[in-house]
Order: C-alpha cells, then structure tokens, then sequence
C-alpha cells in the first residue's frame, strides 16, 4: 500500500547560520580592533598597524551585533520571552551561555568605544581583554550547541566548537581586509598582519576539513548517512563553495608569497575565505538535522 | 552520571515510581487508534505529532511484509533535551515522566535538535480551541491521566493490547514481566539516553539509522518537499 513517514521536522532554519556567521565576524572583527590596546607590544608591536581601524571595527562589530541580536529573537518561537535564558538560566546548555555573553560581549564593546573617544587607555586595555575572551566564546558557544547534541553525530564532534573559532577569523579578516582596502590603508604592516591570520586560519580549516571528510567516511552508520547526504543534497555547497572556492582558492593566493602580500589579491582571497565560512557553516547545521528526520 | 537534570533517575530507585512502556510489536496491526487518540486527548494540530506509528514495507512479491513501528517520547532516564534546554522549560520528573513547561519555553528548538528520536514538534501559534501555541510540545506519557490512576489515552485504546504502561520500579507490574521475560530492545541504546520505551522483537528497518531511512519514491520526494520548501526560509513560518 504505501510506505510513509510523519516528518517531525528540521528545527533550524536559514537564521540559524547567518547568527553564526554573523557573530563569529562580529568577534573577530572586535579582536583586530581591540588588537593595538590588547597585543600592541607583542610580536614588535605587529598590532599596532590595526590602529587606524580601531575606531570603525569597534562600530562595524556593534552593528553586526546589532543585526545578530535581533535576528537570533526573532527566530524563537517566542521572542518576547528572549531574556528567559539569563532569568532561568540552565548551567548545562551552551545557549544560556550564550545568551549571557552576547550581552556582555556588546557591553565591552561599547566600554571600549567609549574608552576610545575620551583616551582612556585602562577602559580599553580592560574592555579589550575581556572582549576579546567573550569574543572567543562567540564562536565556541555556537559550536558547542551543536556539539553537545549527541544524537546529531555530524555536530556531536569535539572539532566543531574549534571549527567554528577558525571560521571566524576567516570572516572578520574578510571584513577588515575589504574596509581597510577600501579606505587606502592597507600598509605593508597591515598586509602582513591579516596574511599572517589568514593563512593560519586557511591551514587549520583544510586540515579540519579533511579530518571531517576522514572521520565521516570512516563513520557510524549515521556519519555515513550524513556524508551521503552532504554529497548529494549539498554537494556544490559543500565540494564547490566550501572546499574549491573557501579554502583552497584563497589558500593557494595567501601561500604564494607574490600574490599573498598583494592588498588586492589578500582581500580577495578573505572574501573568498568568508564565502567558505558561511557556507562550511551551513552544510554542517542543515545536513547534521536531515539524518534526524529519517529515522 | 546524569547532569543537569531537575530530578535524578528513578529506575531502580526503592520507593519511587519509574514509568515505562513496553511495545510489543508482534501484536501491533497497524490501526493507528493511538495516533487518533492522542490526536484527541491533547488536540494535536495538524501537521505534528506526539505519538506515530511508522510503516515501512519489505521485500519482493510474493515475499512481503509490513512492519509497523509504534514510537513516541522515549521518556529517557538521561535526557539530552533537558540538559540542553537553556530556560529548564524541559525538565525530568521524579517518576521518569520527561515535561515541558509551556509558560517557561522559548521554542528555540534546541531539545528538538537534541532529541534522538524525533519526539518533538513545535505548536503552531493561532490554534483555535487550544491557547498553548508558539512552544515546543511532547508526549507527556499522558502524566495527567497517570497521576489519576488511569492510563495513557495510547494504552487506553490499543487494540491489540500492543501498548503496555506501568511501574517498573514494581517487580509484580506487567511491564517488569515483559521486560524481565523478553528480549526488549530500545531504540539507540548507544547514544547513552537510556530510553524508557521497551519494543519487543523488532525488525532492524525499523531500528537501526540506515536502514530505517524511506525507500518508496513517495515517502522520499515528500521529504525532499518538505526539506525544500523550508530551507532557506524560517522553517516554522507556516507552522507558528
């Protein structure tokens, strides 16, 4: 007669990994800024060439926080009850972490930003360090609420919280490259600074993605389910956008010392690096929930 | 050990109560009066379910068979919706029963993600008779009706007597002679949730992830459309 199934569905939507895209560039972005106040004599002072970008990364961070904050409430079934996280707040789930350190995370930056226009070294020096460990839990607290679902055996995986970390600092190179190219500051200082970042950040996502490939083929039956599914349902995303045009496009410019020290050609390889982000991002959060709604 | 659970795991614990199900499929038919009943009990909306029966049909004529596969909340002893649930709108009863509550929850789907049994939907928002909307929902093992000396409305209206519910803290209840006397099996044991739901002699088509996936053209082109139609998209905008 038939065969049929009641699909109690996917719980994550479109939202979902544009918040993590968006707040992991957010915390990025605010660690270039807060850079010169943070690591200004570390590594003979390498920091400092963010200075000129400090004042605009602190602003960009805010409105890309002011944009993720939103977005994430509005995805709840229930946005008038946003702040319940922090009033109940369960010590066991990442997401009231979460939700108590994007707040925290907005406060620094306007303390830094307010240390900024009245000169106050200390306040950015103190807002600078913490924000940029908030900054930190930004993309780890995403990774973790995957990880923790340990039937969802794509995410339930100790290297996406690091992943994710990792993917940041691809999307917020990407924002400052383009700004700083933009404004005509991107000095040789500057160059090698971003290069430097980008590079590392290109490397760990190859080595990433391949132990994911390693570990998916090698799998549990669900492992190979979902590596079935990313290859046929997500397949351009995946091998296209994520692997050719996000990790190794942007990685064979930064490798190549002519073309990586180019302004033009670094920023065009974080764009590129940042498209892979989102999308690697992406696969991982849709493709880990279809293997849910087969069984 | 359990973490961030509101009440510890009753099984085997001397003067409390630890609620369970046994299924025992050689006597299911397929009928679907639990799937109505619950429907009734709790007015499901259309489209979401606490409790299903899955069919899956195998084999080649004239070599054929149709299994059905009872499955709800498996009310487990280590639940990973509540220790994922950012407001403890989940929480775990002292009796194993697992709860939501409605007025503490944010529907943010994160114990859907983390539920391994695919026991949890969201309620639509503009329901007419019932007011509880915009929330996640479950099975509740029917606690109101227990607590009253009755049984689940399922167990209640089980034809075949394939539904059994009861005490297994109580070494003289049915569901502890099932359990005690079968080969029971529960459904991702690996996973570590220890489920509270027993099945007795089912297929592995219907147990195991691979094989429990849709064959048929039309269950798998539904899924496609279903995945579709809410990807990119707020999946919950028809729903609440």
């Amino acid at each position: 007669m038939f065969e049929f199934m009641e699909y109690n569905i996917a719980p994550w939507g479109g939202e979902i990994p544009v918040y993590f895209f968006l707040i992991g560039t957010a915390a990025m972005v605010f660690v270039y800024a807060a850079a010169p106040a943070v690591f200004g004599n570390v590594f003979g002072g390498v920091a400092r060439s963010m200075e000129p970008f400090q004042r605009l990364g602190m602003v960009i961070s805010l409105v890309l926080l002011a944009v993720c904050g939103p977005l994430l409430i509005m995805d709840l079934g229930q946005p008038g009850r946003f702040l319940y996280p922090i009033i109940h707040f369960h010590w066991t789930s990442p997401l009231s972490w979460g939700s108590l350190f994007l707040p925290l995370f907005g406060v620094c930056i306007l303390g830094f930003l307010y240390g900024l226009l009245r000169n106050q070294a200390g306040l950015m020096r103190l807002t600078g360090i913490l924000g940029a460990l908030l900054a930190l839990s930004m993309p780890l607290y995403t990774g973790l609420d995957l990880m923790v679902n340990q039937a969802r055996e794509l995410w339930s995986n100790p290297t996406i919280p690091l992943l994710f970390v990792i993917l940041s600092i691809s999307s917020g190179t990407a924002v400052v490259a383009v700004v700083q190219l933009v404004r005509g500051q991107m000095n040789a200082q500057t160059v090698e600074f971003l290069h430097a970042f980008l590079y590392l950040a290109l490397a760990v996502t190859l080595a990433l993605f391949l132990a994911e490939w390693v570990v998916l083929m090698y799998g549990s039956e669900e492992q190979q389910q979902a590596w079935q599914i990313i290859n046929t349902r997500f397949g351009l995303e995946y091998w296209g956008l994520t692997f050719v045009v996000g990790i190794l496009a942007p990685l064979a410019i930064v490798a190549t010392p002519r073309l990586g020290r180019n302004p033009a050609l670094l920023t065009l390889a974080a764009v590129l690096a940042a498209v892979g982000a989102y999308t690697f991002r992406a696969v991982f959060i849709y493709a880990g929930q279809l293997t849910q709604i087969y069984y | 050990m359990p973490v961030g659970l509101q009440a510890p795991p009753s099984l085997g614990m001397p003067g409390k109560k630890r609620w369970a199900m046994v299924i025992d499929l050689r006597r299911c038919i397929g009928c679907m009066a639990c799937v109505c009943a619950d429907k009734a009990e709790y007015d499901v909306p259309l489209g979401v379910w606490r409790t299903i029966v899955k069919v899956k049909d195998t084999g080649r004529f004239p070599n054929t068979k149709r299994h059905f596969m009872p499955r709800l909340c498996n009310h487990c002893d280590n639940p990973p919706c509540v220790r994922n649930c950012p407001t403890e709108a989940t929480y775990k009863h002292e009796d194993g029963f697992v709860l939501q509550r409605y007025e503490r929850c944010i529907a943010c789907r994160t114990c859907i993600a983390a539920c391994p049994y695919n026991a949890r939907h969201v309620l639509p928002g503009n329901r007419d008779r019932v007011k509880i909307g915009g929330v996640v929902d479950k099975c509740t093992f029917c606690q109101h009706r227990v607590e009253e000396g009755l049984l689940p409305a399922c167990v209640q209206t089980c034809l075949g007597r394939s539904r059994i519910f009861g005490d297994l803290n109580d070494p003289d209840s049915e569901v502890s002679r099932l359990v005690a006397q079968h080969q029971v099996v529960v459904l991702k044991p690996e996973k570590g949730t220890a489920p509270q739901v027993y099945y007795i002699k089912p297929e592995r088509v219907m147990t195991e992830q691979v094989f429990s996936a849709p064959e048929s053209y039309a269950a798998r082109s539904d899924a496609e459309a279903f995945y579709r139609h809410n990807r990119g998209s707020k999946f919950f905008s028809g729903v609440l």
